[in-house]
């Protein structure tokens, strides 16, 4: 009985009509999360379509829940190793059988990448050196010692933390954070007299006035997060504070002759290492403003390596360097400023393991069956 | 009698080839002018130094659409145009070249629609610029998908003019006694004033570098009047200049003659290579080799049609000959394109479709070969026709060798990624185009021939495997560049999206095919909706404007792309519907 029914599954799972309605399925998805990207950006499309197990509310084909990428992908990977187990294991098709195998690494690595690849971005001046990189759109509330004007402590809070409110405490300082409200996404202005007054008693919030806003997720738009949070340390409080994206100085406070910043900010992390940006570059065809090249010229500093040597960074030229990809993506203040683009993928492999099993596949296989066609032309001759 | 047959086809072909190089071969000169070898004349413009003739063509397609107009009963080529509105824009401004079509537009310039398209001359509009630059300023800032069709016509109209505008003042200031009076009257109070008007309106820059060091520096001639106003010297290409000018504007065709041969040597002694490239390219210009291509292979498929109902033993031939020397004519142009531009042959939308078109022939011709039913020609002679009629079109929206943005400036990846991947579009195309005919051909031909049925199901079922393949090879290239560009193998970009959808319904069909879901019929429906795909992938991507690949956007295309979209669908129907659904009844009981 059991062993019918798993035959049964197994015969599914292995089945044509499998691969046809998932390949089909995929196209769907395709093209859904190719249209929602006009709205959603890409990043906010591919997370809603392509990284989920289930699109629940999808706009294009009446709201009804649709199956995600991630989990057609995942059905596509068995069907693809339940076919590739299935093929009788002949020379006659060991072609296929390679083809097939790249497309399970190729599956493999995509779903690498939608798990684990990690996209910061670098900004740097010219002439500053920089030593994090920074997410586009997660924010942390950064709590910054700066008593030592030689060395900053940082002790950052992710966004995700404080949307759960409640108290926060800092390790490594005296200070716990009261989230008193958290806006994912808001606006502010200055108060109108005769306003409510602001939840915030300290620093430049009492002065704004706050409207939360729907978060947004389009590439070119930034969600100006912003939170009221009350630091407490050794039981005193030191008062509300308003801290915002939007907030352009920091404001800081004094603990037992220790002074903190409080700062909201796009997440950082640090890195190991620096980069101090030398010459960025930004050529275009002669009597145009068509771009020709863009490029940064930048020192790498890395003290655990005993390294520290310039390295170009231009258009399909990036740096890889333990474990990330540095590659120019932008640039800003009258070409003083250079965006470099990091990608950490640890997959990124894959896709050329990939590549070559697929290509020697296909070599395999159509020479298999131009032998095939030759001796069946010479078996006619004969014949 | 087969002896007879076989030289008379191929004396069509070779007919057809000599038509070509008589295109290809110099006009007269325009009232005594030298005008092409004004035309060949180099300049810079739009990053790279071309033909002035290139700079005329391109300028007059975007104006009026052609590259050429009647005028005073007689044929105004782009050379002689150029020249008019460079040198006497008093006779230029008077001739008819702006067309426009849009009726709220010709009501705003105080005119009525007379005709199916209504030309206008620089003169009727200039009343009215201020109102239609008004209009423009206002409708500039919204973003080109949001426009309505006045305000996309009327900045559309906008820039045509701007162009126009530019196009007379940047050798002399409209108007004015010309260049030879700019270099009499150095020095004195207005001339700096006139100068920098000349500098901000040039269009291009005329003449050449002068020192060796920094070979981009073309100048414009107001930056030149400007040097040698500040007391620099003059630069040497602008005598030469002047007396042309001088020369057209007095109506004497030896002195201009005259001075061309000198202009030319300061040219030579200044940038040595500049005008052999540039009379190279102008020499491909007038061929025309794709207009040309177009026309062999829309007599090529007439022939083919012909062979059906009368004389098959010597029209099917004939056809193949012609599509044979369609295809070479296209081969050229494509090789010119590539060493002209020093670039892989696919470098913007207009050369992909350039290279689909020259794609699917070249297959058809193979599959011609292979199985010598007529079916190889007529598809290749149709998919050869209709995507150079595609790349005319989108060939109007400016140079067409345009110089790359910096992120595809790589031959190598062009040369690779894009070529295997436009040799997919190309053959899903094919493979669609003969799905298209196995289905007209079962509900036109009279009696059921199921051997051919076969062979075009091989045809199509070959040709989709080869396409598969290609348009997957090109899709992982794809990833892998931009892995090496951008740090991502795949970034679920428009684009990308776009051949993976083709990667997709290609692997589809193969996988239905093979597992018996689908047989001869289906797989030709598939086949059809494969066309589908493919033109959305290949422009509707260009029109959802967003991703790191969109580098241009086209309004117009919309409706031809959805126009396309529904007569495949219909197609697919036509394909689906039985035989017998088209048979009347009563024949079918006799």
């Amino acid at each position: 009985m059991i062993n019918a029914y798993a035959s049964r599954i197994w015969n599914v799972l292995k089945s044509f009509q499998l691969t046809i309605v998932l390949l089909a399925l995929l196209m769907c998805l395709v093209l859904f999360c190719t249209l929602a990207q006009v709205e959603m950006g890409t990043q906010g499309a591919v997370n809603a379509y392509m990284r989920s197990f289930i699109v629940w509310n999808q706009p294009l084909l009446l709201r009804l829940p649709f199956p995600g990428g991630a989990l057609v992908g995942l059905l596509l990977t068995i069907n693809l190793i339940a076919k590739t187990i299935d093929i009788k294991l002949s020379w006659q098709k060991s072609g296929m059988w390679l083809v097939h195998a790249g497309l399970v690494v190729l599956f493999a690595g995509e779903f690498i990448a939608g798990m684990m690849q990690v996209d910061t971005n670098l900004t740097i001046e010219v002439g500053q050196t920089v030593n994090f990189v920074q997410s586009y759109k997660q924010m942390e509330l950064a709590v910054i010692d700066v008593t030592d004007p030689t060395w900053d402590e940082v002790y950052s809070v992710p966004d995700t933390l404080l949307a759960k409110g409640g108290a926060v405490a800092i390790p490594g300082t005296p200070i716990t954070l009261n989230v008193k409200k958290f806006y994912p996404n808001a606006e502010l202005a200055n108060l109108a007299p005769g306003a409510p007054p602001s939840l915030a008693n300290a620093g430049v919030g009492a002065g704004v006035s706050i409207v939360e806003k729907p978060v947004v997720s389009a590439d070119n738009e930034m969600n100006q997060t912003s939170a009221f949070v009350e630091p407490v340390a050794g039981g005193r409080s030191y008062g509300t504070w308003l801290v915002s994206v939007a907030l352009g100085a920091p404001q800081s406070f004094t603990h037992e002759g220790r002074t903190y910043t409080l700062a909201m900010r796009l997440r950082r992390q640090y890195l190991p290492y620096a980069f101090t940006l030398k010459q960025f570059r930004h050529d275009v065809y002669p009597g145009t403003d068509i771009p020709k090249n863009f490029s940064s010229l930048v020192q790498v500093v890395n003290p655990s390596r005993n390294e520290s040597r310039e390295v170009l960074i231009y258009m399909n030229q990036p740096l890889r360097y333990e474990g990330k990809t540095f590659y120019q993506a932008s640039f800003g203040k009258n070409d003083t400023l250079s965006v470099l683009s990091v990608v950490e993928n640890p997959g990124w492999l894959l896709p050329y393991v990939s590549c070559v099993l697929v290509s020697i596949g296909l070599l395999v296989h159509f020479a298999i069956v131009l032998r095939r066609s030759l001796k069946r032309r010479q078996d006619k001759k004969e014949g | 009698m087969a002896f007879v047959q076989k030289y008379l086809a191929w004396g069509a072909g070779v007919l057809a080839l000599l038509v070509a190089l008589i295109v290809a071969l110099p006009g007269g000169k325009a009232r005594g002018f030298d005008v092409s070898g004004f035309g060949t004349l180099p300049i810079l413009e739009g990053g790279r130094v071309k033909p002035l003739d290139s700079l005329a063509r391109n300028s007059l397609l975007a104006i009026h659409s052609r590259q050429g107009f009647r005028h005073d009963g007689r044929m105004v080529g782009p050379d002689e145009w150029i020249l008019d509105v460079l040198f006497r824009p008093q006779v230029a401004d008077q001739q008819p070249i702006f067309v426009i079509d849009d009726p709220e537009v010709i009501s705003l310039i105080g005119a009525k629609q007379t005709k199916n398209r209504n030309y206008f001359s620089f003169a009727d509009l200039s009343s009215h610029l201020d109102e239609v630059q008004k209009q423009a300023a206002s409708a500039q800032p919204i973003s080109a998908q949001k426009r309505t069709r006045f305000q996309s016509a009327i900045v559309n109209l906008f820039d045509r003019v701007y162009l126009y505008y530019k196009l007379r003042n940047t050798l002399q200031l409209a108007g004015s006694p010309g260049l030879g009076w700019e270099l009499q009257s150095l020095g004195t109070p207005e001339a700096a004033l006139r100068h920098q008007d000349l500098t901000q309106l040039a269009h291009f820059r005329m003449l050449p570098p002068t020192t060796a060091a920094n070979p981009d520096a073309w100048q414009s001639v107001g930056q030149a009047l400007t040097a040698a106003n500040a007391g620099g010297s003059v630069h040497p290409a602008l005598v030469p200049l002047a007396k042309l000018n001088a020369a057209y504007v007095a109506n004497d065709a030896a002195s201009f003659n005259a001075a061309l041969a000198e202009m030319n040597g300061v040219v030579t002694t200044l940038k040595p290579d500049a005008l052999g490239h540039a009379s190279n390219e102008l020499i491909f210009n007038r061929a025309q080799p794709f207009f040309v291509g177009l026309s062999i292979y829309f007599v090529a498929f007439l022939a083919l049609c012909i062979s059906w109902i009368y004389k098959p033993e010597i029209l099917r031939p004939t056809a193949y000959a012609l599509l044979f020397s369609g295809a070479i004519v296209h081969t050229i142009g494509l090789a010119a394109r590539i060493i002209l531009q020093g670039r892989p042959p696919v470098t913007n939308l207009y050369s992909s479709a350039v290279f689909v078109g020259w794609g699917a022939v070249i297959l058809g011709l193979i599959v011609e070969r292979m199985y010598r039913k007529g079916f190889g020609t007529a598809v290749a002679a149709a998919a050869g026709f209709a995507s150079l009629i595609v790349a005319q079109n989108l060939g109007t929206e400016g140079d067409t060798m345009e110089m790359m943005r910096a992120v595809l400036d790589s031959n190598f990846w062009l040369a690779t990624h894009v070529v295997t991947i436009t040799i997919g579009y190309a053959g899903t195309f094919l493979a669609g185009s003969i799905a298209i005919a196995y289905a007209l051909k079962k509900h036109i031909a009279p009696k059921v021939d199921v051997e051919t049925d076969k062979a075009l199901a091989d045809m199509a079922y070959g040709i989709i495997c080869f396409a598969l393949f290609f348009s997957f090879v090109g899709t992982v290239l794809g990833g892998i560049w931009a892995d090496q560009s951008w740090g991502r193998f795949w970034g679920w970009d428009p684009k990308e999206n776009g051949a993976l959808l083709i990667v997709l319904w290609n692997a589809i069909i193969l996988h239905a095919r093979m597992a018996g879901y689908v047989r001869e019929r289906g797989t030709m429906v598939m086949a059809i909706f494969g066309n589908i795909i493919t033109a959305l992938s290949w422009f509707g991507v260009n029109m959802l404007g967003v991703g790191l690949h969109s580098y241009g956007f086209m309004d117009k295309a919309f409706v031809a792309l959805t126009t396309f979209c529904i007569s495949q669908a219909v197609l697919m129907a036509i394909c689906y519907a039985p035989a017998r659904f088209w048979v009347d009844p009563s024949q079918r009981k006799a």
